[in-house]
Order: C-alpha cells, then structure tokens, then sequence
C-alpha cells in the first residue's frame, strides 16, 4: 500500500513538473531598467536595459528598442529580437521621457500592476528630455540600471529627495485628494546622470516641477521622518552653515473649516556640518536655529502656494481633511484647495555642531 | 494445497526431529564417561574441541575434561584446577568445589546444559563412575580490547573511556559510575545463532516501568539468526522500520550512559558491541554533543545553535541553490546576480545536473573516504577536494559558486555529534533536491512539510520523537535547543514521564553556603 502511494506520489509529481515555468538564470535575459518615449503619430518607442555580465566581472549594457502603438505590442517587439527569453522579475527602474509623461503614464505602469514577478519597489522617474539617451549611457561599474536604481536610493535615504517608488506611485495616483510625483533624471555628461527635481503630476500626467534646491522642502512636508541637507545662510551675519537634518517629524492640524485652514508642524533635529566662520557661540547656534525655522516657514509656505496655483496636491490636503470631515466632497474640494489656507510652523533644534569649539 | 504442504513438512521435521532425541537418549543411557557421549557428535566435528583423561593419585579414579581450546584459559586449568585434582582426596563429584581454587564451580545433572555452558568458556569436568552428574568449571579466556579513548564521540574535555566489545567490561565501566543497587541490570540472550547476550540498564524508582516494559518486550520479541552489533538492535525494535531517523541514539561513551539513565532514560547494552543504545529519544538530542555538558552553558547553548544552523544549512542551501537558479532569479539580490551569472556563463548543464554531479561526487569522495585505509584515505581527500574541485571548475562543468556551496554544505552535514544523523542529513538533501527541480521553492517548501509531517508522527519507544518542539513543553527547552545552567535543571524530562521527577532540590541548591556553618 506504501510503495502504491509511493509511485503514485512520483508519477504525479513527474507529471506536474511541467506546470511551473523554467527560468534559468543564465539562460534568460534579465530586463533591469526600461524606459519609454513619446514618438510621432502618438506611437510609444519601448527601450529595454539589460546587463550584460562579462566574464572578467564587468557589466556591459545592452538596449533593446522598439516601437509600437501600445505597451502590449512593445514586449511582443522586443522580444522578437532578442535570442534568449526577456523576463521582467528583476525589474529596478522605469523611465518616462517628459514628453511621454506630460501625455500620461498610467497605461504603462499598467502593465507593471498585472506582472506578478514586478517588484512594488520598483523606481519610476522622469528622464528629461528623451528616456532612451539616459539608458543608452555608461554609468558606473555595476551596470546602468544599478546605477540609477541605486543613485536615487542614495538621494532617498540620506538626501534631499522624498520617497517614491510604484507602489506609492500607485497608491498616490489611486488616493483621491493626493497627487503623486516622481523624480527628474537629467544626463549631464556622458557618465553622469542628476537629479534635477521632482516632477508633479495631475492625475497620470505630469503638469509641474519643483527644482532641486527647493526638494528639501518639499520632502519635509510629504515624508515624515526624513533625511537631508541643506545650506543656510545666516543674514545680519553673512556666514554660512550646512545643515544635516537628522530627523524631521511633520504633523498636520485642521484648524478651521469653512474655508479650510491647514496648520502643519514641522520639527527638525539636525546637525550643523559645515560652518564659515570661526566660532559657533549659543547665541550662534539660536540665531542659526531661528534662521532656519523662517527659511522653512518661508520656503514651505511658497511651495504650498506654488501647488495651489498648479492645482496639484502631492501633499495630500485634500486627503486629509477627509479623513476629518464627514461628507466630504471631492467636488467641491477642487475650488476649496485653492482657497486653503496653510500656516507652516517650524520649530528647529540643532543638537550637535561638530568637535571644534 | 500450499498449508496442506505445509503440514507435512512440519509433520516430517517433527518426526526427524523425535528421532534425534531418542538417538540422544540412547547414548546418554549407554553413558560411560571414556566413551563417546551422544552430546559429542557435532563437536568431535571441529578441531578445537578437546577432551582430555587423567587418574587421580590418591584414590586412583579417573577423570575427565572437556572443553573448547579456543574459548578457555587452558593456564586456569593448568595451575588452579589440574594439580588439586590430581594430588588431593577426589572422589565424588562434589568434591570439586572443595577441593579447587576457582569460584564458579557448578555441578549439574542436565545435558542440555552441556553445549550452552561449553561456549561460555566453561570446562566440563567428568568422573568416573558419576555418570549422570558432572562438574562446570569457569575457565573463561578474556579476549578484550583495552579501554581506548572514544573514537566517534571524541571530546576534549571529560572522560576518555569508551566501550569495549565486552558486555562486562562495559557494565563495569556504567556500574562504577552509577554504584547504587537501583541501578538494574537485566539480561536477555537474542539471535538463534549469535546467542548475543542484550543487557537493559534502568533505575528503580526512576525510569518509567512502561518504557521498560517496552523495550523488554521488544527485545524478547526479536526474531533473527546472528546479532553481531547494537545497530542491529536498533533497526529491529525501531517503531518505525522504514524512517530514516534513527530513533534510539547510540554512544560509546560510558560516562553519556550513566548520565541518560540518571536522567531517567533506558540503556541498553549487546554483548560484542561498544556502542550502548539510549531510548526514549528525541531529534534535538541527536545535536547534542555530550561535550555540552562539560562546557559553559553559554558556550554550549552557542554550539548547539550552530549545529542546527549548521544543519539547515546543510539540508536547504543546495535545493535553494538549485530552486534559485531555476525558477527564481528575482529573488538573487541584484549585487549577486552577475557573479552567480559570471560563475554559470561557461557551465552547458542545467543547475540541477550541475549540482548533483558536485553532491554525487561529495558521496563518492565519502565512501571511497570511508572504505579506504586512514593513510590511503587521506590522498583521497585531497585528490578529491582539491584535484577534482578546481579541475571541475576549469573545466566547466560547475560554477565554483556551486562548488563552495556543496563543499560547505557537506562540511556542516559533519558536524553533527552523532553519527548516525549525519547520513541521515546526508540523505535528505536528495529528495529536497529533486522537488526543488520540479518546482522550486515551493518544492522545496513541499518536501519540508513531508519532512515535518513524518518527524511528528515518528516516536521513540512509544515517546514523541519531535518534542520538546512538538508536542510543546516549555520546561524541557532547558536542554533542547539552548542548554541552561545546572542549577535550572532539577526536573527530568517530562516527556519520559519519570516515576521521580525531580532530580534535586531546587531550594537546597539555590541556598548559598557559608564558609561559617
């Protein structure tokens, strides 16, 4: 009765070896990054990064183009020229050309929704000027993809540039009162990429940016615990000093309804790193402090009215106030936004301004 | 047709074996001590049987002594019993145990006695004109091995004796450690044609009757010709015969033994092995090395963790391997993935035949390792790990990643205290290894369940095989998985359900003694 079992138990797992499909590991084509341009006649150009591991260890790039109608159609084209089978499971990076991204993006990150094998931590951004020119490049050592999915994880956790990646992409765009954002690369020379701001956008369609100098800002109003630096100059005193923000904390209040009236409370706790003149007195370090705590007040203060004025809410007010309103009508929200009133109060410490007194 | 035949059979052998005996009584009844006696047939047959003739001096009557050269101490005979027989009053067959030096004199009237005693190394001693009674005297030649130093379960710190092939020896090493008249020791004779001699060692008051019980029964219920050593003993009173977890665990450490029956545990020892077995117990136990004990239990707990890590490790690392490669290149982290694909760039077979192929070679290796003599062994140690490893690679039939990962997995297989778990870990790699070809990780993830499923339900002379993990008994995680100090283990093992429980006070332990009182 056991053996029967036995042979049984072997026949049938023979037979259902076929129903999980093989992907050996050398045998395949990894795509780790892609990127997607908008082209005449509305037709969408679909480049496909994959790494070319050399025998002496060093990783090549090779790209693949194609151009179709649809996202669908783009695979089916690419995989036509390609001699081993491109499977998407290690996918780092998404590239949207701005064109492509002014014209909406949702239908190709569509596809990356329905792939099981896609990551949710997938980085999207936005290539300035053509997506193809920043993949086709030569950045570091380990493989363009690697590259940029680790150079905007860099800027991410410990600089200036807020968390994205496409399941808060998605979570932001399906959120209704939230807009998402996602990073701008630029190619400024041959090896070398930048990030250049962060591009809003309205729905799937990117309408705004805010430039890099002012993404500091920007990412202490979305993420609550952040990392960053930022360069402050002192005005009566005409030095200067380099903040390192070691942690942040933002707190939304609903003060008033009726028009609406946002308080946000911003703390910082940061390190100042780099000082031009000579002593850093007490008395200094409040004046640096209170500097700080007006520069943010100010720079926030704009921002959110930059927002209001481009109609775009990546902050999520909208989403706020709705978890605090009963009946809340998104409807009306698209007049009161702009009508918001937001008072930014910032209350900054710094805790350590370096060994020499 | 077929029982008909049978009975028949049975029919004919009984007659046969009616025939014998009235064959054997006609000779016993024409007995005279000179002449042949029916019991002698088969044992005129070999060469080392002898019977010899001698006259007393004083009262002129003539004797005789039959023994197996091979098995007695002729020397005994020559100085302690020769000489008083031959010059002192002997004239009935009682006189002997008066008359010669030597304890174990036994005089008997049964020859069915006769063949069992001979082989005991016992000399038959004759008289003429008793020829119904006849005298056995002890002459034993003791062939024993000295007591070595533990070979399998070597520690460096703690005692240095093993066990021997010599029942006695070995009980004599266990009672030397355990001197108290609780500790009993019960003898079984098993084996048609081995005629091995089975000890079971339990304390009184302490180990579970029921346990006893169980392992007398079974021991008195084994069917089997030649017992040559304890292993054999393991496989026939195995609950489960068909697992390939051994479910009694073997020790050639006396010290190992005197300290599991202290624990409430049964011992059991086979006349010809120095190996005891120790039941109930449990799959943790297996990782135990007994040189935990003689450790910090910090230090201790630490190895054990490695030990079973290490066995995780060997078991999995492989089928992950191969799993990985086959049907999961998403999860290789992205800074593995070109040296796993540099590595696998020149390789023409796929990562389960490359794998296997390195496994195969590992056993290979093993058991040339194995059979060879230790000097021989130790070349191939080298022309394996070494020659064929890198030629391998070179030559590009494995990824040397593979080659690391085998290597590494078959050292971690070796570093389980006993023995016998270790082939058993070997073993299991291969069933992971075929599931993780077939569906990857959720083959593998199959075959561990199968693996669980069988380790619950397999038992240790009746006892769970898996606790103290399942079924879950917090206390006894004091020696499982981590080893607590000496002080927090003053309760045996609850799933041996010991007659006493407690093995100290906890109180009196804890007191704090003064120099003062």
């Amino acid at each position: 009765m056991i053996a029967k079992k036995f042979i049984l138990f072997i026949v049938v797992s023979l037979l259902m070896a076929g129903c999980v499909e093989k992907e050996i590991i050398d045998d395949v084509n990894i795509e780790m990054g892609l990127g997607y341009d908008l082209k005449e006649d509305d037709k969408i150009e679909g480049t496909v990064m994959i790494p070319v591991f050399n025998p002496d260890k060093r990783i090549g790039n090779f790209t693949f183009s194609a151009t179709a109608t649809s996202a669908r159609d783009l695979l089916q084209e690419i995989q036509r020229k390609s001699a081993q089978p491109v499977v998407t499971g290690s996918l780092e990076i998404a590239l949207f050309g701005e064109e492509m991204a002014k014209k909406g993006v949702i239908e190709l990150i569509d596809s990356f929704e329905r792939d099981a094998s896609i990551g949710a931590r997938v980085y999207l951004a936005v290539g300035e000027g053509n997506a193809k020119d920043i993949l086709s490049g030569t950045y570091g050592n380990r493989g363009n993809a690697i590259h940029l999915s680790d150079l905007i994880k860099q800027n991410t956790d410990k600089r200036n540039l807020p968390k994205t990646n496409l399941h808060l992409f998605l979570f932001d765009h399906y959120q209704k009162g939230k807009d998402p954002y996602m990073p701008i690369l630029k190619k400024l020379e041959a090896e070398i990429i930048d990030i250049v701001g962060v591009a809003l956008f309205k729905g799937d369609k990117m309408v705004h940016t805010i430039p890099a100098d002012k993404m500091f800002f920007f990412k202490l109003l979305t993420d609550k615990f952040s990392q960053g630096s930022f360069k402050i100059k002192v005005r009566e005193e005409e030095e200067q000093a380099a903040i390192r923000d070691l942690d942040s904390k933002n707190k939304f209040k609903l003060t008033k309804r009726d028009p609406y009236s946002i308080t946000v409370e911003i703390k910082i706790e940061g390190i100042i790193r780099e000082y031009t003149g000579q002593m850093l007195t007490p008395a200094m370090i409040k004046k640096i402090e209170k500097e700080l705590e007006n520069t943010v007040n100010e720079e926030c203060s704009t921002l959110i009215a930059d927002f209001q004025g481009h109609g775009v809410d990546p902050i999520g007010f909208g989403h706020f106030i709705k978890s605090k309103t009963r009946g809340f009508d998104f409807k009306k929200w698209e007049d009161d936004y702009k009508n918001l009133t937001v008072h930014v109060k910032t209350d900054a410490k710094i805790t350590e301004v370096g060994i020499v007194e | 047709m077929k029982q008909l035949f049978k009975k028949k059979m049975m029919k004919e052998l009984e007659k046969e074996a009616a025939k014998q005996d009235t064959q054997g009584n006609t000779g016993q009844e024409q007995d005279n001590y000179l002449n042949d006696h029916g019991w002698e047939i088969l044992f005129k047959k070999s060469h080392d049987f002898k019977k010899t003739f001698y006259v007393n001096q004083k009262t002129g009557k003539k004797f005789c002594f039959s023994f197996i050269t091979t098995l007695i101490d002729e020397s005994i005979l020559q100085n302690n019993a020769l000489p008083y027989l031959l010059e002192r009053d002997f004239k009935y067959i009682e006189d002997v145990k008066k008359l010669i030096p030597i304890a174990d004199v036994q005089i008997s009237e049964r020859n069915e006695d006769i063949e069992k005693k001979l082989f005991n190394g016992y000399v038959l001693l004759t008289l003429e004109g008793e020829e119904k009674c006849f005298a056995f005297i002890a002459a034993q030649k003791e062939i024993v091995r000295n007591v070595a130093q533990p070979e399998v379960e070597f520690s460096v710190i703690g005692p240095k004796e093993s066990f021997v092939e010599s029942m006695d020896q070995n009980l004599n090493l266990i009672r030397k450690r355990v001197p108290v008249k609780e500790l009993i020791i019960e003898n079984y004779t098993v084996g048609t044609l081995s005629h091995s001699g089975v000890a079971i060692l339990y304390i009184d008051g302490i180990t579970n009757t029921d346990n006893v019980d169980t392992v007398r029964q079974r021991i008195k219920e084994i069917e089997f010709d030649e017992i040559t050593d304890s292993s054999y003993i393991v496989q026939l009173i195995s609950d489960n015969e068909n697992s390939p977890f051994p479910q009694l665990l073997d020790t050639e450490r006396p010290d190992r033994v005197a300290a599991i029956l202290a624990e409430g545990k049964v011992a059991i020892l086979v006349d010809g092995s120095p190996h005891a077995l120790i039941g109930p117990t449990t799959l943790v136990e297996f990782f135990g090395s007994f040189e935990d004990y003689f450790l910090n239990y910090l230090l201790s707990s630490f190895f054990r963790l490695v030990r079973l890590f290490a066995v995780a490790f060997s078991i999995l690392i492989t089928p992950i391997y191969v799993a990985a490669l086959s049907y999961h290149y998403e999860l290789i982290p992205k800074d593995l993935l070109s040296t796993l694909i540099t590595s696998r760039r020149e390789i023409p077979l796929p990562p389960i035949l490359e794998a296997l192929f390195l496994e195969l070679t590992i056993e290979l290796l093993r058991e040339a390792g194995a059979r060879l003599p230790t000097k021989v062994g130790q070349t191939i140690g080298i022309v394996g790990g070494i020659v064929i490893g890198t030629a391998s690679v070179e030559a590009g039939l494995t990824s040397n990643v593979l080659l690391i990962i085998v290597a590494l997995a078959a050292l971690a297989s070796f570093t389980t205290p006993v023995y016998r778990m270790g082939n058993t870990i070997r073993l299991l790699r291969f069933p992971f290894l075929f599931f993780a070809e077939l569906w990857g990780l959720l083959g593998i993830v199959i075959s561990f369940s199968f693996l669980l499923t069988h380790l619950i339900r397999l038992t240790s002379l009746g006892r769970p095989f898996l606790e103290p993990l399942y079924p879950p008994r917090i206390t006894d995680f004091k020696d499982a998985i981590i080893r607590l100090p000496f002080k927090k283990q003053s309760l045996r093992p609850q799933y041996l359900r010991t007659e006493n429980p407690v093995r100290f006070s906890k109180e009196k332990a804890k007191e704090k003694k003064d120099i003062d009182e």
